[in-house]
C-alpha cells in the first residue's frame, strides 16, 4: 500500500498535532494493520519521547512521595 | 533496595504490588516526569497532583504491562504528558494567566505557584529570555485546545526497555538538533509538544499562514527523527 506520504506525520499524530482528518485517516490505515506504519508509528513514539525529555527535570517536594506512599499503603 | 536493579525488574515488581519497587522507580523517574508536567502545567500544586495521578495509575496498571516489551520510562513519560494535557483543556477556560499571580498552592506556599520553568526548545537555543508567547498561548484563557481530546498512545506502540536507554545517555547531544531548527520551527514544536495543540491551532497563536507551519512542523519533526537516529545509530530499516 502506498504509505510513504504519511512518513512525515506519524511524530504529529501522536503528539496530537495532526488535523482532526489526518488522525482519522492514520488511524484507519493503521487499524488495517499496515507493517510498515506500525514499525514506523512504534518509532515516532521514541520521538516523543525524547521531544518530552527536553523539558527541565525538576524535583519534587518531598512531601508528594510520602503522600503517594501513604495513598498506596492504604490501597 | 538494589541500585543496580534495572527498570524493567522494578516494574515487575510494582505489578506484583511491591511498594518498596514504586518508591525506587519513583526516585529514578520522578524528576523528569515532573519536570514534563510542571512544563505543561503551571501551577506547582496542579502539576504535584498529577504525578501522584501518574504513580497512582502505574501501580494499577503495571499488572497488564509488560515488563519485557514496555520501556516503564517512556510509559511514564508519555503517560504524563497525556494527563498534564488533558488537565490544561479540562481547566482551560476558567484558569488564570501563568503570569498572574495566584493563590499558594495546596502546600500553602506562594513559590509553588509561579510558572516554574522556561520554554527549552526556545531558551536554550537562544540567548535572550524565551518568548513568552509560547507559555501564554498555551495557557490563555480562551483558545481552540480544549477542543479536542488528547492522543492516548497504546503501551504495544512504546518502545521496548533498552530502545531508548540511549536516549538518557546522548541527550545533550540530541538536545542540540533543537538549536538547529528556526526560531518559528521551534516555537511550533513548544507549542505541540508541550502545549498539545494542532497545526491549526499553532498557526492561529503564531499569527502565521497554516501552509508555513505545516511545513516548518513536519521539516522540523523530521530533522529531529534523522539526527536521532544518526545519534544513536538506529537507522530504521527501509520496508
Ligand atoms: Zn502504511
Amino acid at each position: 500500500m502506498g504509505c510513504r506520504h504519511l512518513e512525515e506525520v506519524y511524530e504529529l499524530f501522536l503528539l496530537g498535532a495532526l488535523s482532526e482528518q489526518g488522525s482519522l485517516d492514520l488511524r484507519d490505515h493503521l487499524a488495517r494493520g499496515c507493517p510498515r506504519c506500525l514499525v514506523r508509528i512504534r518509532e515516532a513514539t521514541e520521538s516523543v519521547y525524547l521531544l518530552s525529555l527536553f523539558s527541565k527535570p525538576a524535583r519534587p517536594n518531598r512531601r508528594v512521595k510520602a503522600e503517594l506512599l501513604r495513598r498506596l499503603h492504604k490501597k | 533496595m538494589n541500585e543496580e536493579l534495572p527498570a524493567k525488574e522494578l516494574l515487575a515488581r510494582v505489578g506484583r504490588h511491591d511498594l518498596a519497587a514504586l518508591s525506587e522507580l519513583y526516585d529514578r523517574l520522578a524528576p523528569r516526569v515532573f519536570g514534563l508536567i510542571t512544563h505543561i502545567l503551571a501551577f506547582r500544586d496542579e502539576a504535584e497532583e498529577i504525578l501522584q495521578e501518574v504513580f497512582l495509575r502505574l501501580w494499577r496498571e503495571s499488572k497488564s504491562l509488560d515488563h519485557e516489551s514496555i520501556s516503564v520510562a517512556a510509559w511514564l513519560i508519555v503517560t504524563s504528558r497525556e494527563a498534564a494535557l488533558e488537565r490544561l483543556r479540562t481547566q482551560h477556560s476558567s484558569r488564570l494567566r501563568p503570569d498572574t499571580p495566584r493563590e499558594g498552592g495546596t502546600d500553602g506556599n506562594p513559590r509553588s505557584a509561579k510558572p516554574l520553568v522556561a520554554a527549552p526548545f526556545s531558551s536554550r537555543a537562544a540567548s535572550k529570555p524565551p518568548d513568552p508567547r509560547t507559555r501564554a498561548g498555551r495557557l490563555g484563557p480562551v483558545g481552540p485546545a480544549i477542543a479536542k481530546a488528547t492522543v492516548r498512545i497504546p503501551p504495544a506502540w512504546l518502545p521496548r526497555p533498552g530502545e531508548i536507554e540511549l536516549i538518557g545517555e546522548r541527550l545533550d547531544l540530541l538536545h542540540k538538533t533543537i538549536e538547529q531548527l528556526s526560531k518559528s520551527q521551534r516555537q511550533a514544536l513548544e507549542l505541540a509538544v508541550f502545549g498539545g495543540l494542532s497545526e491549526e491551532e499553532i498557526a492561529a497563536e503564531l499569527g502565521e499562514p497554516l501552509g508555513k507551519v505545516r511545513t516548518g512542523l513536519r521539516a522540523a519533526v523530521t530533522f529531529v527523527k534523522h539526527r536521532r537516529r544518526a545519534i544513536l545509530g538506529t537507522w530504521a530499516a527501509d520496508i
